[in-house]
């Protein structure tokens, strides 16, 4: 009995043994990988950020408006620096993952396997986030500017309106493509909407009439504005 | 006339007219004079301006072939009709020699964008398919054209000596306020010449002018819209067009339509005043002060039409701006006229004022973030729209016990101050 005890604890310290020593030499190479990937993103990010200064990318990015748009949404890195940095992550997480696969371990490949799928939603999803902000941004700057033009003493809640409608719409579709509640955001979303503009048009119907039909008043049968002069 | 900044775009195609219209400028074959008149929905005022203008060429050309224009934007009112139909109808009161022939009129819709440009552009067309030598384009909104315009803007171009007619008017104080705070000081400023109304609407060419507008590829633009008087204007001077102005009496249009948009149209004029110095950049930097163009014409005094103002509004509107859009313009005006602006916000409105030399940096630093790209160019310019309107109230109780002539003055003023603080353009330009 106890040497049947001895054996089976011996089988088992045994294979323990020959798991280590069949591990340690993936984990060492997973490690190794790592170190040369962040190596390697480090040199990619440093060498790109000179090749595009060098180029002149920032001069042409500033030419097309692409600071602004990125001012815009928090981000003041110049362009070659922030394309350099995004290159050196992507190279750096690519290394991550090859070192992981490195470990040879089942579950660790399943769950990779099952995140690298999922990692382009992720990506879509932050596009769409990122992109409504930037839409958000600008369509909310040009109907406050329309409403200050027109005269409405409610300007920056128009423009507040629009901001927010764009990005509970960008979020929506982030968190569609994500799968995270599909319909429910969707019809929370639409029922939100829906709501808010017939509440809206009730109250500018009950409590607007009078300047729309001033407006219309204007626009159909040519009324006088208060100021007479050419301004050209 | 010195040759064209390489970087400006040209393109050596006319515009292609309907086939009937080909076949009747076949049919005139060569013309000397091309009156061109941009209509849209105008019947109750074309009907004079064409007869101020047959009855002018009848008066003042009659031996010359001429050919009346009109390009309209697809009225609904039968502004057309009211073109064809026009007529000399008591030639015994005005002419004392008869014309040797007919005057040939078109009336025709142009094509592209909607807008004054595109119909100047179906207008230059022409007018080069026909060779003429002269042109002279009007509003057909005027109230106060006489037969005398024709001469005086034909005449100096006929004459051999000048390619370009710019109108100088009598206006009311208020009238024009774009040309007075902002494009006449700046057009001034930059190219040196004191053109008084750069963007009139009522202009008198050569043919050689017409074709060199026509090579020029800027019909997609706010050119094709109320960009196009100021293009023109600055076209002729950068590239060393002769340049002359006449004494036109009083402009006085229909009322003003209700539906303008002031923002628009500011955006047209400015952002094409500002495409235009990106364009020549090399003919202003080196401009440093202004002399006085040759001007035609007798100078008499006109009465004018009282204008109402609604200085309150006018104010209100300022503040609303200040208000709300108080941060965007920070982005791009200096903390002093920030200052400046919100000084001008607390004071009591019958002291209301936005001096000069902050106006100048205002505009000013407004190119520059345009050129420099510092923000969308739309948002910039018709985010300018308050601050304009506060220009203008500052300009309504300042010269109000002011004449004509002291309103000159003063805007003569206002234009040295522009030249004078050129070097800050030039700064924010680069």
């Amino acid at each position: 009995m106890a040497e049947f005890i001895g054996n089976a604890f011996a089988d088992a310290y045994r294979r323990f043994l020959d798991g280590v020593v069949r591990f340690v030499p993936n984990l060492l190479t997973a490690i190794l990988i790592l170190i040369i990937g962040l190596i390697v993103a480090g040199v990619v990010r440093l060498v790109l950020a000179r090749i595009l200064r060098w180029m002149r990318v920032d001069r042409l990015a500033a030419r097309v408006g692409a600071p602004d748009m990125l001012r815009k949404g928090g981000v003041t890195e110049p362009i070659s620096s922030l394309a350099a940095r995004i290159v050196a992550w992507i190279t750096g997480i690519g290394f991550a993952i090859l070192s992981l696969y490195a470990l040879d371990v089942p579950t660790v490949e399943h769950l990779l396997e099952r995140f690298l799928l999922y990692l382009p939603n992720l990506f879509v999803a932050s596009l769409i986030l990122y992109f409504g902000y930037l839409i958000g941004q600008f369509a909310a700057r040009a109907a406050l500017i329309a409403a200050v033009n027109a005269g409405s003493r409610v300007s920056g809640l128009i423009a507040r309106f629009v901001k927010a409608t764009v990005l509970v719409l960008a979020l929506s579709m982030a968190l569609e493509q994500l799968g995270i509640g599909n319909q429910t955001v969707i019809i929370a979303f639409a029922i939100l909407l829906g709501g808010f503009v017939l509440a809206l048009a009730i109250a500018f119907g009950l409590g607007g009439k009078e300047i729309a039909r001033d407006y219309l008043r204007k626009r159909i049968r040519g009324g006088k504005d208060d100021d007479d002069f050419h301004h050209v | 006339m010195s040759d064209p900044p390489p970087q400006e775009r040209t393109s050596a195609e006319r515009p292609s007219l309907d086939e009937a219209v080909e076949e009747r400028i076949a049919e005139i074959g060569d013309a000397d004079i091309v009156l061109g008149v941009p209509s849209y929905n105008n019947a109750s005022t074309i009907g004079h301006v064409v007869r101020a203008l047959l009855a002018g060429l009848a008066k003042y050309f009659p031996d010359q072939r001429a050919v009346l224009v009109n390009s309209d934007g697809g009225s609904s009112d039968g502004t057309r009709d009211v073109v064809l139909a026009s007529n000399i109808d008591d030639r015994e009161s005005i002419l004392i020699t008869h014309p040797s022939g007919p005057i040939a009129s078109f009336s025709l819709p142009y094509h592209g964008i909607p807008g004054k440009g595109s119909a100047f552009r179906t207008i230059f067309a022409i007018a080069k398919a026909l060779h003429a030598k002269g042109c002279a384009v009007v509003d057909s909104d005027l109230r106060s054209i006489t037969p005398e315009w024709v001469e005086l803007l034909l005449k100096p171009v006929l004459s051999g000596r000048f390619d370009y007619v710019a109108p100088l008017y009598r206006r009311h104080k208020y009238d024009g306020t774009i040309t007075n705070s902002i494009v006449y000081p700046m057009t001034r400023a930059l190219f040196g010449k004191r053109i008084r109304q750069p963007i009139g609407g009522d202009f008198g060419f050569s043919g050689d002018l017409a074709a060199f507008y026509l090579s020029k590829d800027v019909w997609e633009s706010d050119v094709a819209r109320y960009g196009i008087d100021i293009w023109m204007t600055i076209t002729a001077v950068a590239n060393g067009f002769r340049v002359c102005q006449s004494y036109l009496g009083a402009k006085i249009h229909d009322p003003k339509d209700p539906g303008a948009d002031l923002s628009a149209m500011l955006h047209q004029v400015i952002g094409s005043t500002i495409e235009l110095m990106g364009t020549y950049p090399q003919v202003w930097s080196k401009v440093h002060a202004s002399e006085p163009i040759p001007t035609f014409g007798f100078p008499y005094a006109v009465g004018l039409e009282p204008v109402a103002v609604n200085l309150e509004r006018m104010l209100d509107r300022f503040q609303l701006g200040l208000q709300e859009l108080g941060s965007l313009w920070a982005t791009y005006l200096p903390e002093t006229v920030m200052e400046a602006l919100e000084e001008a916000r607390s004071a009591p409105a019958e002291r209301f004022t936005i001096p000069d030399p902050v106006w100048v940096e205002i505009v000013y630093r407004l190119a520059g973030a345009y050129h420099q790209r510092t923000m969308n160019r739309e948002h910039l310019l018709k985010s300018f729209t308050p601050l304009y309107i506060g220009k203008t109230a500052s300009f309504v109780i300042e010269a109000a016990e002011m004449d004509a002539d002291e309103v000159e003055r003063r805007l003569e003023s206002l234009c040295e101050t522009y030249e004078t603080m050129k070097p800050s353009l030039l700064a924010n330009w680069e």
